[in-house]
């Protein structure tokens, strides 16, 4: 069971790998980071609970922590990157075609 | 019934990339974040649920929400990356042959190597500290960049 749950978190990290460096608007990048982050934080709560590592939970906690407030900041900075310069992708942010 | 968690996860997740509605993402997102809390319960790691459904369905995507409610719901579609996808399965086989071809010695460590709980039982308040300062940091670093993009947009007006 440890392995087949370990294949379903592996597929989710690719997945979000996929959604990093495939995705040009920010909602959905920020969607693939937190599949990333969210990806890490089950396999270590399966090895947790079917390898016996309980030390794994407060490490998963600390990521988990980490992540909220990469999200918040993340969200934070698209706002304000979105406000100053109408972009809703990464490519449109260009300081130099602001500037003029 | 684990598996029939974690195919919902799955599926879920393709959807929150791949739906081009802004809010049917969202959504899809909170579900998937949704999912993976009960399944955390499912797995008696009860205190990890609820965090990962307290956090990340309630409070992290009303935040998407609220960014999206400020930036517009509006995005144009992304283009269909081959190299993108053959290289996140070229990983994930990496990752599954990795793993097959290990899983024994990674279960023989942990069940005999058990590593001591006294890092973060002892050294709670130093992390505690390191978090905070983490955090706080992320947020000056925030506060100072709309700072730097506010005067730009002034000497435009």
């Amino acid at each position: 069971m440890f392995e087949i749950d370990m294949m379903f978190a592996f597929a989710l990290f690719s997945l979000g790998l996929y959604g990093v460096s495939s995705r040009k608007d920010f909602l959905r990048i920020f969607f693939s980071l937190e599949i990333l982050i969210n990806s890490v934080i089950l396999m270590l709560a399966l090895s947790a609970h079917f390898l016996g590592l309980a030390q794994n939970i407060p490490l998963a906690y600390l990521i988990m922590v980490l992540a909220t407030l990469e999200a918040a900041t993340g969200t934070l900075i698209f706002v304000g990157a979105n406000k100053f310069t109408k972009a809703t992708n990464p490519d449109q942010l260009d300081r130099e075609s602001y500037d003029e | 019934m684990d598996i029939v968690f974690l195919v919902i996860t799955l599926l879920f997740a393709v959807a929150s990339l791949e739906f081009k509605n802004s809010i049917s993402a969202i959504i899809s997102f909170a579900l998937m974040m949704l999912t993976l809390g009960v399944y955390y319960l499912y797995l008696n790691e009860q205190l990890l649920g609820l965090f990962q459904i307290f956090v990340y369905t309630g409070g992290v995507a009303v935040l998407i929400l609220l960014g999206m409610a400020i930036i517009g719901t509006d995005s144009k579609p992304s283009p269909n990356r081959l190299w993108a996808a053959f290289g996140a399965f070229a990983i994930f086989v990496l990752l599954v042959t990795f793993f097959y071809l290990h899983v024994k010695d990674i279960v023989y460590l942990a069940n005999t190597h058990k590593p001591s709980n006294l890092l973060f039982s002892r050294y709670y308040s130093d992390f505690t500290i390191i978090l905070a300062l983490i955090g706080s940091s992320l947020l000056y670093a925030t506060v100072k960049m709309i700072k730097v993009l506010k005067p730009k947009r002034r000497k435009d007006v």
